[in-house]
């Protein structure tokens, strides 16, 4: 009987002890002010760009596009806290930095992620994957923060902390990560007192003609078709999709880059072998080696590239700058909240 | 005013049809058509990638891509009438769900034809035409002075005249200035096809050796990798594209 009682007394004490922690680790501002109610978020979509499929389950928000800005430069994300998103994704730079990191811009039209398409669908899964596999967020260290576990609730109501919500929140401020300013953009439409040059114009005939040919790959307003292409750069490639799909007939294949503000994303390629576009361009117009999975649209490949002119070359690479766009790489709703 | 009128018309035959389907309900129901499109080269179905066929003009070839535009699907009766649906259908034989399309509530009749376009129309062809997907965006056909999209692109690797020299291949098909190039397609069922309701399956197949073979040899080392400014190459894919598509099997479920 006795015993019963002191259970009994030691759970009430052990819960009221939990409760009083709970207390504790409740950050300032009572839990009970918290309030659920995101405001509808509206996305400006560039001109000329294809319909975006948002998906029902994650509308844009503005709390939500707010977290996952601060998701995106908070290294409290990292299970260590060692590096935020934005420590190799850096904004001056398209949101690219080092050899190999490939850059955001416009991934809100993409379905398939990372150099070798390891990560098919939306950005909410590309982004549960950054969030749990490569950060390995630690959890625990969100709900602690002082501020995270309101904004969590201001974004996504009751539920708490989870890789799904971070996943989501990251892709809400990813949607917002379009670029469509570039010369080329203002061209298209029509600003006043916008041309291109002379030598851009060449570039961009030789760009969209069968005669420099990158538009199969490169082309449309996205300057990417979002696929997996060998295009030549080695005799013997790396296995890139292949990996994934276990295909021998995917070996070389790598995903397509965008080619907006390629002017600020060099080192290029999945490897960064090309320091410049003066090399890239070369490549394309001498340096293609044959393999059994060489893409067709590398049409020039049985003579070793285009053997484009010096004047060619410099058209393209002038044309390949109108496409640089410094209102993305400045635009202060993306830059660091902190 | 012309514009009321019109839909004041539009919707006295709405009602003269609902008022027509509502009387026979029985006969009168549609019948929901499913087309499936097979990818053959001559007798073996096609398979990317893996496989090696002969082509007219004696370079083995293999495939690597196949995606294209169909139109204007039409079914026609004995007495010529035609219903036609204007919708445009984009198939890539590595996605699936594109090899098929559902065309509802068919009317009930005896078809003794169906017919579409291969590629797209004049009205359709312009830049801008399609609706603005990534899909339709990495279809277009932008050189300069031309419109509108690729009809067909189908890409792969010829092995000239069996050497072992291994080159590449693109037949891109679509509009060169003023010609059109899209293809009108014919093609009879051997028995009329009966429709009165219920589920059936139409069954299509496109041969890819037609392409490079009837009535015209495509050779692919006289043509060359790039074709899409080259109207004799467009011209003789064109003449080809009749010959291409043959009607399987028609079942009701
Ligand atoms: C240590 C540097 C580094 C950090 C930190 C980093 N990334 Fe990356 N990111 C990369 C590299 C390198 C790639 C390309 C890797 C590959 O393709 O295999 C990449 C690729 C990506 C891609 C794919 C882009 C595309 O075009 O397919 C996304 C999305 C992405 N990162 C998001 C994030 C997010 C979100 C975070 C933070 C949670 C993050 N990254 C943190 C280096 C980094
Ligand atoms: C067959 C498709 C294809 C064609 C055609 C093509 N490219 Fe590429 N391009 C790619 C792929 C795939 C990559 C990435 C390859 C890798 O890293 O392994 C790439 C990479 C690049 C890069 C480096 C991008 C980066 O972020 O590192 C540039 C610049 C580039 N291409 C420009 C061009 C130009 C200019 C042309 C026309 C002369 C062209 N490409 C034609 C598929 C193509």
């Amino acid at each position: 009987m006795n015993r019963k009682v002191t259970t009994i007394f030691t759970l009430i004490a052990l819960l009221l002890a939990a409760a009083c922690q709970k207390e504790t680790a409740t950050p300032p501002g009572n839990e009970n002010d918290w309030v659920y109610n995101p405001t509808p978020y509206n996305l400006e979509v560039p001109a000329f760009f294809p319909l975006l499929d948002i998906p029902s389950g994650n509308p844009m928000t503005v709390q939500g596009v707010q977290l996952g800005r601060m998701l995106f430069y908070d290294p409290a994300l990292h299970h260590e806290g060692a590096r935020a998103c934005a420590s190799c994704h850096v904004q001056e730079f398209s949101f690219s930095s080092d050899p190999e990191v490939l850059p955001h811009i416009n991934l809100a039209w993409n379905s398939a992620f990372l150099w070798d398409g390891k990560v098919q669908g939306s950005l909410e899964d590309i982004m549960l994957f950054e969030v749990k596999d490569f950060f390995k967020a630690d959890l625990g260290r969100l709900e602690a923060h002082p501020d995270y576990p309101r904004l969590f609730y201001e974004a996504f109501g009751e539920g708490g902390i989870t890789y799904e919500r971070a996943a989501m929140a990251l892709a809400q401020f990813e949607r917002t990560m379009a670029s469509g300013n570039s010369k080329y953009d203002q061209v298209l439409r029509q600003e006043p007192g916008v041309f291109l040059t002379d030598q851009e114009l060449n570039g961009y005939d030789l760009f969209f003609t069968e005669e420099g040919d990158c538009f199969h790959c490169h082309g449309g307003i996205l300057f990417t078709d979002n696929e997996f292409h060998n295009n030549a750069l080695d005799a013997e490639p790396e296995v890139g999709l292949g990996a994934i799909t276990g295909s021998p007939f995917d070996r070389g294949r790598f995903k397509t880059p965008t080619l907006r503000n390629i002017e600020l994303t060099g080192p290029y390629m999945h490897d960064g072998r090309y320091a410049t576009l003066e090399e890239v361009i070369d490549f394309y117009s001498e340096g293609l080696h044959a393999s059994p999975t060489a893409d067709p649209l590398m049409k020039a490949l049985p003579m070793g590239g285009k053997h484009f002119t010096g004047e060619e070359k410099s058209a393209l690479i002038a044309f390949l700058k109108t496409l640089t766009d410094t209102s993305y790489t400045t635009n202060p709703s993306l830059s660091s909240p902190f | 005013m012309a514009k009321v009128f019109t839909l004041f018309r539009a919707g006295l035959l709405t009602l003269a049809l609902a008022l027509s389907f509502g009387c026979n309900e029985e006969e009168a129901s549609g019948s929901l058509l499913h087309l499936n499109f097979n990818h053959n080269v001559g007798a073996q179905e096609l398979g990317l990638n893996d496989t090696w066929y002969n082509s007219a003009a004696g370079h083995p070839f293999m495939v690597e891509r196949l995606k294209y535009y169909t139109s204007n699907f039409a079914l026609e009766n004995a007495a010529g009438e035609r219903i036609v649906i204007r919708e445009v259908h984009y198939r890539d034989v590595e996605k699936p769900d594109t090899r098929t399309f559902e065309w509802k509530d068919v009317p009930p009749g005896e078809y003794t034809a169906l017919s579409f376009v291969f590629g797209l129309d004049e009205v359709v062809n312009v830049d801008g035409g399609l609706p603005n997907t990534t899909t339709n965006i990495n279809m277009e056909w932008p050189l300069p002075g031309d419109q509108g999209y690729h009809y067909m692109k189908f890409e792969g690797r010829y092995d000239l005249n069996g050497s072992g020299v291994i080159k590449p291949f693109n037949l891109h098909t679509g509009a060169t200035g003023n010609n059109q190039n899209y293809v009108d397609v014919y093609l009879p069922f051997s028995h009329p096809m009966k429709l009165s309701g219920g589920t059936w399956q139409l069954n299509l197949s496109m041969d890819l050796n037609e392409w490079l073979q009837n009535p015209n040899t495509y050779d692919f080392e006289v043509f060359g990798p790039m074709i899409m400014a080259n109207q004799n190459a467009q011209q003789v894919l064109k003449e080809n594209g009749g010959s291409v598509f043959s009607i399987g099997a028609v079942e009701k479920e």
